[in-house]
């Protein structure tokens, strides 16, 4: 078996972390720019091949129509649902999306669980290069308000980038794990988590038992479609308004400028984190310069209505677990928007009590995913985390009406079983709606699943058949049917209302393992061409060396060549020729190394090559 | 929540090792872990009497030891037959315990186990004694809704209905007296024969449907309310 991470599948950034072997410690691992980030962006070229993360990022200002972002937001929805994020977003949706939304990236059409799946991969392969041990486990973060289909997308996500998803764990409650671990916390925790798209409020029990530390969720609450985005399209929207009054230019909020935009807004936001003041200056198309100095107070107030969206669902995760804002004794910031000084002030105010900020907001997911993998892996005995779902689990009855059979807030796993029986003779199928969510109405519910039960025929009411509703630790449900009378046990295939068929997950499975092979063999290409270039310029530089001149004639007609050589294949697709060149060139100039060295050092450093002299 | 748990196979013989077991939670012979054993009801599971008055703080004490060893989370590398089970075993217990927590649900489960109330079973129509002040009630909530909809002065009518509102709160407080005293008769009648038993059950039921009816009234009076 391979190795275990932890991995924060996020809407901005994605993260991945594993817990020391010796001390049980979680540490993000970084990816090959040094950074543990890795931007949760996607990138297709025309020939299929696919880049992922920080050179994906880039892409987006130059080729916007083959990259995307963000496709947090489109796991586990409708077409339906997403028209809203479609007006700020350069998604393109293909048109036969329906009840599982496919996004056209250049020439192709991708799932969002897909889409995940690649940033996952890359994520493997940070660990993989780190650990030089191949990954095939994983517990992934989820936001704490995601319903079953943004669950189940997620772990079809895990499923295709060839991981086992040990399990699924809430964002807020990952935090609370980091921390605990950390600061040795104890007593009722409140974890407020603004991310790139997401908002969760958690409120925690930690337990200390004879047997060990026991993490016991009381509430969660919160919103998937608010977070750090909804601060930058907010900013977004006003500067173009501005541009547009001041200047006359209108541009797409879709094209290439609005992401450019884009760019230097959240560079202003960053700043004014830190200052007070902040000065935006914008190219425009006409030439000019579009500048304004910006104030953290007139940020503020611009902001003002995201942060205050974010209380009503701290009210209520409050009022479910029964306490008082003052009744908690600590409070725990997560998520990179709450470096924004508003929302630490607007949270320090609510709960009269200092928030914790010790931990980087934006590795604490992705640590508290290492640790929990941990405690799954290692058998950790002496910590156990009891998590609930988000969402009240309800079935429609007559009339539209939705009657709950699993509250919210309900310690997970949790079940319900519901008794079912026939209305007509010899009917043969009861047709059944799950739905999650709290209105009354099932139309305001989210749609989880509809099946029919099939029951043998009979005289009306007669059939006796027990429906188990159960919702397992990763928050999805499964549902299992007995017949009382015959004591037979059925097994119900549920077609989910949102989500992909396993025959398809199988198919993106298979398709994954070839983009497998083009993906290392897009990256062997990267790295062979960057350390083309660098023995290239190290040549040129050499050879304008007064020492050069010791070069035989044909010593300098052999650099020559396999400069040429390189220089003619390095544009190339093929990595294994730019190694080859790569090598010859090394070996072409391995005198000529010597001969920049002075002779007391040459003899140490022999065989060493140009681009280390 | 006022289901009963879907009956186990009986596992009076463990199903990994074959051999007698007393359970309830693992084998005694092998050490796996059980499937519940048939008869187990939520008190049992908790090792307590049928009674209705439960210290909060010795439920919950016993709930996490059981957490500790039925948990998923605890069965991640055991074998599929097992974390099934204990996925099983630990959603049970969760059930359970959400259930007990809850005084209200805690009656409705006992009176489930007990065969005196059916699953579902909540009488909508107005207790006797209720059905003058449920007319007027709803006397008022319609004006309002008339008044409403013409764009009248509802200062009054709003007045009027936070006066109703508050009546049946009172009433609500009173209902739930009601039902503790009871509760605590059941508690006292525990080693009484079976006569005197459904007769305080019989009781416990009605209160139950009284309650929810009145419970109905000031969600729904807080509804429209909240819409002025």
């Amino acid at each position: 078996m391979g190795r275990i991470v932890g991995i924060d599948l996020g809407t901005t950034n994605s993260l991945v972390a594993y817990a020391d072997a010796q001390d049980g410690q979680p540490k993000c691992i970084p990816g090959p720019y040094g950074s543990t980030l890795c931007p949760s962006v996607v990138s297709i070229d025309a020939d299929g091949s696919i880049v992922v993360g920080e050179p994906a990022k880039r892409r987006l200002l130059t080729q916007p129509e083959r990259t995307i972002y963000s496709v947090k937001r489109l796991m586990g929805r409708g077409a339906a649902d997403v028209q809203n994020e479609l007006k700020l977003f350069p998604f393109r949706i293909d048109p036969t999306s329906k009840n599982v939304i496919r996004v056209r990236l250049g020439e192709k059409v991708f799932t969002p669980p897909a889409i995940s799946a690649l940033i996952l991969r890359e994520l493997r392969n940070w660990a993989e290069a780190f650990f030089g041990d191949a990954v095939d486990r994983a517990v992934i973060t989820v936001p704490a308000y995601f319903d079953d289909a943004q669950r189940q997308a997620t772990k079809d996500a895990g499923k295709i980038a060839g991981l086992e998803v040990l399990r699924l764990v809430n964002e807020p409650t990952a935090a609370a794990l980091a921390y605990g671990l950390h600061e040795k916390q104890r007593g009722r925790v409140a974890v407020y988590d603004l991310g790139g798209g997401t908002f969760d409020i958690s409120v925690l029990k930690l337990i200390s038992t004879s047997e060990g530390e026991i993490y016991q969720v009381l509430s969660t609450n919160g919103d998937t479609h608010l977070g750090g985005d909804d601060i930058d399209n907010l900013l977004q929207a006003f500067v173009h308004e501005q541009i547009l009054q001041h200047d006359q230019i209108d541009f797409s909020p879709q094209g290439e400028l609005a992401q450019e935009l884009r760019r230097v807004l959240i560079n202003v936001k960053h700043q004014l984190s830190e200052a007070k003041t902040a000065m935006l200056r914008f190219a425009l198309p006409n030439g000019k310069v579009f500048t304004r100095e910006f104030t953290r107070g007139a940020l503020e107030a611009l902001i003002r209505p995201v942060v205050e969206r974010t209380m009503g669902p701290v009210k209520k995760a409050l009022a479910d677990a029964q306490l008082r804002p003052s009744d908690m004794d600590e409070v725990v910031l997560v998520g990179g928007a709450t470096r924004t000084p508003l929302i630490r002030r607007t949270v320090q105010e609510y709960f009269d009590r200092k928030p914790h900020t010790e931990l980087n907001p934006d590795e604490v997911v992705a640590l508290g995913a290492a640790v929990q993998a941990n405690i799954l892996d290692r058998g950790v005995k002496n910590m156990l985390l009891l998590d609930v779902t988000p969402l009240s689990l309800g079935i429609e009855t007559y009339g539209g009406a939705v009657g709950k059979i699993i509250p919210r807030n309900s310690t997970i796993p949790a079940s319900a079983q519901e008794l079912y029986t026939t209305g007509v003779d010899n009917q043969t199928g009861i047709d059944i709606h799950v739905l999650q969510g709290e209105r009354e109405l099932a139309k305001d519910c989210r749609s989880l699943a509809r099946f029919t039960l099939k029951v043998p025929p009979a005289p009306a009411g007669l059939p006796r058949v027990e429906v188990k509703f159960l919702i397992d630790a990763n928050g999805i449900l499964q549902v299992g049917a007995k017949d009382l009378r015959t004591g037979e046990q059925h097994s119900i295939e549920v077609q989910p209302s949102y989500g992909i068929s396993d025959a398809e997950i199988e198919r993106m499975l298979e398709e994954s393992i070839e983009y497998a092979e083009q993906d290392f063999a897009e990256r062997q290409l990267i790295e062979a061409r960057t350390e083309a270039e660098s023995i290239l310029t190290a040549t040129a530089k050499a050879l304008a060396n007064p020492q050069s001149a010791s070069l035989s004639v044909e010593e300098r007609a052999s650099i020559d060549a396999s400069v040429a050589a390189l220089k003619g294949c390095a544009a190339g697709s093929d990595y294994k020729l730019v190694r080859k060149r790569i090598d010859d060139l090394n070996h072409a100039t391995e005198h000529l190394a010597e001969l920049l060295m002075s002779s007391a050092v040459s003899t140490a450093l022999e065989g060493r090559k140009l681009a280390e002299v | 929540m006022s289901t009963v748990p879907t009956s186990a196979e009986a596992p009076l013989v463990c199903w990994n090792c074959h051999e007698r077991t007393l359970g309830p939670h693992f084998c005694s012979s092998c050490g796996k872990l059980l499937q519940l054993p048939q008869g187990v009801d939520y008190f049992a599971l908790f090792e307590m009497p049928r009674q209705l008055w439960i210290d909060r703080s010795s439920l919950e004490q016993k709930f996490l030891q059981l957490s500790w060893k039925l948990h998923p989370d605890k069965f991640v590398n055991a074998s599929e037959q097992e974390r099934e089970l204990s996925l099983r075993r630990s959603s049970e217990l969760n059930d359970a315990y959400r259930t007990l927590s809850e005084p209200v649900a805690r009656v409705e489960y006992l009176l489930a186990i007990e065969g005196e109330r059916k699953e579902g079973e909540k009488k909508q129509q107005a207790p006797p004694e209720l059905l003058e002040e449920v007319f007027e009630l709803n006397e008022s909530l319609d004006e309002l809704r008339e008044a409403k909809a013409s764009g009248e002065d509802l200062a009054e009518l709003k007045a009027r209905l936070e006066a109703a509102e508050k009546s049946f709160q009172e009433k609500l407080a009173e209902v739930d007296g009601e039902l503790q005293a009871a509760a605590r008769e059941w508690d006292a009648a525990l080693e009484a024969d079976r006569a005197t038993r459904k007769k305080i059950m019989a009781r416990l039921n009605e209160l139950l449907n009284r309650r929810s009816y009145i419970r109905n009234l000031v969600t729904n009076v807080a509804k429209e309310l909240a819409e002025v």
